[in-house]
């Protein structure tokens, strides 16, 4: 054949640094698009691709763009930020792909680029950094839930925050237990604010550091509470370190890297003392688990944060995996698991938290289609992109079985979106964290014990 | 979604986003960058814009635009082709069908089904499959690749073995020809249609001859039994035998595929990986279907053939789970290249199976001439060979390299009697290689039916056939102007 390579500009397609439109540090990485040999089999994967058909709105396309800057083909420019700032960051398509391809680090790099050539200014300047440099990495400051209720008012998630974390819509033979169910308790830090170590109920097998996250402690402190104690009840120690603070994933997610990496040192350093670091919030889980890849210019930094992040676990696969007394008494009830994309797609995490509800007596679970599809609330992508995490959502709840009274799932996020799905599309599920019904049950086994 | 009201003063922008509508057309540069080619990627170019219609009649009008303005055109899937026929290498406006992907109807009484398309391939066994149907071809991108895109290229997939490549499973067409006009073909699923097999003729075309808007397809009742084997090879040229020796026993496999130390290398890299050992040389996998009676036989007959054949481990998949491990692995073996190299080509030539041991060495030689490795995962069972040239676009020379020696793998199966293309078609990719296997004057006489239907030639041109130059095509245009 004798046509050649031929580019859309002129220039020769090399990616010597003189080409590059990425004009600052941490730009994305070469080699994570040179994986990426444009195959498609992401496309289907992606639920923005599947809602628009655009393929700027395709994992490959999005790479495809990522490396067209570096090559000097486009600027990085409003166009360009537009399909990068509308990716869910859901990781679907690194499950999807043959050749491994890390989508999610080269959208959060392509971010922190556009974020400095392109600083948000007027009133989104002053919502992002109300919330990403004085809310969330301030517990003090978080736990005034007032604060809270603004945020989630502008979000139209208000109604469910009204209905504080968990709903109230459940059917009634399912209220005997909301009655054992802990309701917007005080947040886990300030509970045991006094306590170095939370003892194992029973003999000592383990000792773990609890990261309670910023928004989970006090919008969801039950699922904290209930996570401390299937840990205790199970032989673990729990210590929650003083100075841990937000995971930063909500920076890395809007292209502010260098808070990100800021909150990570923070964290690496409050948790240097631990073994094994358990997260229940599956976006906090994932971030922490991709430390490294924010210091990808700082090597002493670097192999702090690979050391921190393989002590890193969810808590599903935690107990899966070091055993868990499995409960006695019955929770009668018809579920479906809902797979966060950060558990699912980020860690690799599916059967653990489902062998977890089946082993719970009485409850017998539904599985529901494309149950690792992302609910679109994708960190704060439901503020951000509210249209096209709205028709995400709708998808999702499309799928949800219609004779299940309780959806499970691990992530705060994701808790958050499907409950306003359940509400806006009139249906009638409870939302659940995977820890919270193992704790129900234990709860219950010993309150029948109790009357015995 | 970035579509924010039309920013233009060109006047052929305005004029389709009339037809389509605002939010149904890209026309800036950094969106259109995201079309500059398909899953062939040596070759790129901008479209013009990329619209997307919602239905036949606004192709046809699409087209009717396009058509009376003189601005080139093209259709475009998934984008997931491999030989660039969805490359708008002359600047086309790329009309992309996905926004049409229904599944309209489905008939299992008569056992077809219509789908618009942009419908995804697999999307339709899934839909069907509770009901114990199936759609038979199953080209390896078949996630994410259309139905529209397959009836283009005429795709095969590993099944086609036994079940035959998409044109024998297509019933009917409906066509908008490239003057906008739009067309029923193929009499709805009644077999027999008398006159020409115009089915067939579109079938293939590679988006040459008009736009697919409707396709009727065959679907197939499931198998009542399925079994896979695993065969593992110390020598290339023994897996190839046991492949001929397979088909000579009298056994139809559903599928025979095979891949090569360097494929293995690559998929179990990869995201889909099982396990295979890394210091075989060819595996086979094999997979029988039909009727439950006679199933274990013709397992035990493959695997005697197996063992005749030096075989250093044999296996036949133990529940649905394994064979579907075994099947991701090498569903994904293209794209799993990437884990091992920045860039492939891929190639799809078919040759006599019996040739399978010279034609393999021969494309060995030519990886140690060149300098690239090349990975080969294929079809056997139909001697439908997919050499993959890894190489490093970032390292000059290379790309033309890898070209050369991809030409060269073609060359190899046209000298045994083979052909250049097997399922992935001709696109721009193998355009220059349609001399391997025709002469001037079969090619014109190839050009001279896609005047019949595309005569201004706006529609996809320059591809499938060699771009004038040596070719007939240019004695006839000096020879009109002499006239």
């Amino acid at each position: 054949m004798s046509t050649r390579e031929s580019d859309v500009t002129e220039r020769p397609a090399c990616t010597t640094t003189s080409l590059s439109n990425y004009h600052w540090s941490d730009p994305p990485d070469e080699n994570k698009w040179a994986d990426c040999v444009h195959c498609g089999m992401c496309l289907e994967s992606c639920p923005t691709y599947e809602l628009t058909g655009q393929e700027q709105h395709s994992p490959r396309g999005r790479v495809h763009l990522i490396k067209s800057v570096a090559e000097g083909k486009i600027e990085v420019n409003e166009q360009f930020m537009d399909p990068v700032f509308a990716c869910l960051d859901c990781r679907a398509c690194t499950t999807a792909c043959p050749a491994d391809v890390d989508v999610g680090g080269l959208i959060e790099e392509a971010r922190g680029q556009i974020r400095q050539a392109m600083p948000l200014t007027g009133f989104k300047k002053t919502v992002s950094q109300f919330f990403l440099h004085n809310l969330f990495p301030h517990q003090g400051r978080l736990n005034t839930v007032g604060g809270l209720l603004k945020f989630y008012q502008k979000s139209g998630m208000q109604k469910v925050v009204r209905k504080s974390g968990l709903l109230k819509v459940m059917p009634d033979h399912l209220a005997d237990m909301e009655e054992i169910m802990p309701v917007l308790t005080k947040p886990v830090r300030q509970k045991y604010k006094n306590q170095n170590v939370i003892k194992a109920k029973g003999e000592t097998r383990h000792e773990v550091a609890f990261l309670t996250g910023c928004v989970m402690d006090v919008m969801f402190s039950d699922i904290n509470d209930a996570t401390i104690n299937v840990l205790t009840r199970n032989g673990s120690d729990v210590v929650i370190p003083k100075n841990q603070t937000c995971c930063g994933a909500l920076h890395v997610h809007a292209g502010d890297r260098e808070m990100g990496r800021k909150l990570a040192k923070q964290n690496i350093e409050a948790f240097n003392d631990a073994e094994k670091i358990i997260v229940n919030a599956a976006g906090c889980g994932c971030m922490m688990k991709e430390y490294a890849e924010l210091f990808r210019e700082e090597p002493e930094w670097h192999d702090k944060a690979l050391e921190f992040s393989d002590k890193v676990e969810d808590v599903s696969k935690y107990l899966h995996d070091t055993g868990y007394e499995r409960p006695q008494a019955e929770i009668n009830t018809r579920i479906t698991y809902h797979d966060a994309c950060h558990l699912a797609h980020g860690q690799g995490v599916r059967q653990e938290p489902r062998n977890i509800l089946l082993d719970i007596p009485g409850v017998e679970m539904v599985s529901m289609p494309n149950a690792d599809r992302c609910c679109g609330s994708a960190g704060i992508y439901n503020i951000t992109n509210p249209e096209m995490a709205g028709a995400v959502l709708e998808s999702k709840m499309e799928n949800v079985p219609d004779d299940v009274e309780m959806i499970s799932m691990g992530n705060p996020g994701c808790m958050l979106q499907m409950a306003m799905g359940v509400q806006k599309y009139g249906r009638n599920q409870k939302i659940v964290h995977t820890v919270q019904l193992l704790d129900w049950a234990y709860q219950k086994e010993d309150g029948l014990r109790g009357q015995e | 979604m970035g579509l924010k009201g039309l920013k233009t003063k060109d006047k052929h922008i305005k004029n389709l986003a009339k037809i389509v509508g605002d939010r149904s057309i890209l026309y800036h540069k950094e969106d259109l960058l995201a079309y500059d080619c398909d899953g062939f990627t040596i070759h790129k170019h901008l479209p013009k814009a990329v619209v997307f219609p919602k239905d036949t009649l606004e192709v046809s009008h699409l087209v009717k635009y396009c058509s009376d303005n003189g601005l080139p055109f093209l259709a475009r899937g998934a984008g997931t082709g491999l030989s660039g026929g969805a490359i708008p290498i002359n600047g086309e406006v790329v009309i992309s069908l996905v926004k049409m992907k229904k599944l309209l109807s489905v008939d299992y009484e008569n056992r077809r089904a219509v789908v618009e398309p942009g419908f995804v391939n697999l999307k339709l066994t899934n839909s069907i499959s509770e009901k114990g149907y199936y759609y038979a071809p199953d080209p390896s991108s078949q996630y994410c690749c259309t139905i529209g895109g397959n009836v283009a290229e005429n795709a095969g997939g590993a099944h086609c073995l036994k079940y035959g490549v998409t044109t024998n499973h297509i019933l009917g067409l409906e066509v908008v020809l490239p003057n906008g006009e739009i067309i029923e073909i193929g009499n709805n699923g009644v077999p027999d249609v008398p006159g020409y097999d115009l089915l067939g003729l579109i079938t293939g075309s590679e988006g040459t001859l008009g736009i697919v808007t409707k396709i009727t397809v065959r679907i197939l009742k499931n198998p009542e039994a399925k079994q896979t084997v695993l065969a593992y090879f110390d020598d290339v040229s023994d897996g190839s035998h046991a492949v001929s020796d397979i088909i000579s026993a009298g056994i139809v496999p559903a599928a025979l595929e095979m891949m090569d130390k360097t494929a293995i290398e690559g998929v179990e890299a990869a995201a889909f990986p099982v396990g295979h050992p890394r210091d075989i040389e060819a595996l086979l996998l094999i997979e029988v279907d039909g009727i439950s009676a006679g199933i274990d036989e013709q397992i035990s007959q493959i695997l005697d053939v197996c063992k005749n054949r030096n075989v250093r481990e044999v296996k036949v998949a133990e529940d649905e789970a394994e064979r579907a491990r075994w099947w991701a692995n090498r569903k994904t073996g293209f794209g799993a290249m990437g884990a091992i190299s920045p860039d492939y080509l891929v190639q799809d030539g078919v040759i006599p199976r019996s040739r399978l041991p010279e034609v393999l060495n021969r494309i060995k030689q030519i990886s140690e001439e060149s300098g690239l490795r090349i990975a080969n995962i294929f079809h056997a069972g139909d001697g439908n060979l997919h050499p993959l040239v890894l190489f490093d676009a970032r390292i000059p020379g290379q790309t033309d390299l890898a070209i050369e020696a991809g030409s060269a793998c073609l060359q190899a199966c046209a000298d045994v009697g083979g052909t250049i293309t097997g399922e992935h078609g001709v696109g721009i990719e193998k355009k220059e290689e349609m001399r391997f296997v025709f002469t001037d004057e079969e090619i014109q006489a190839q050009t001279a039916i896609r005047e019949v239907f595309n005569p201004e030639n706006l529609l996809n041109a320059g591809k499938l056939f060699p771009s004038p130059g040596r070719c007939a095509e240019v004695k006839k245009e000096m020879k009109e102007a002499a006239l």
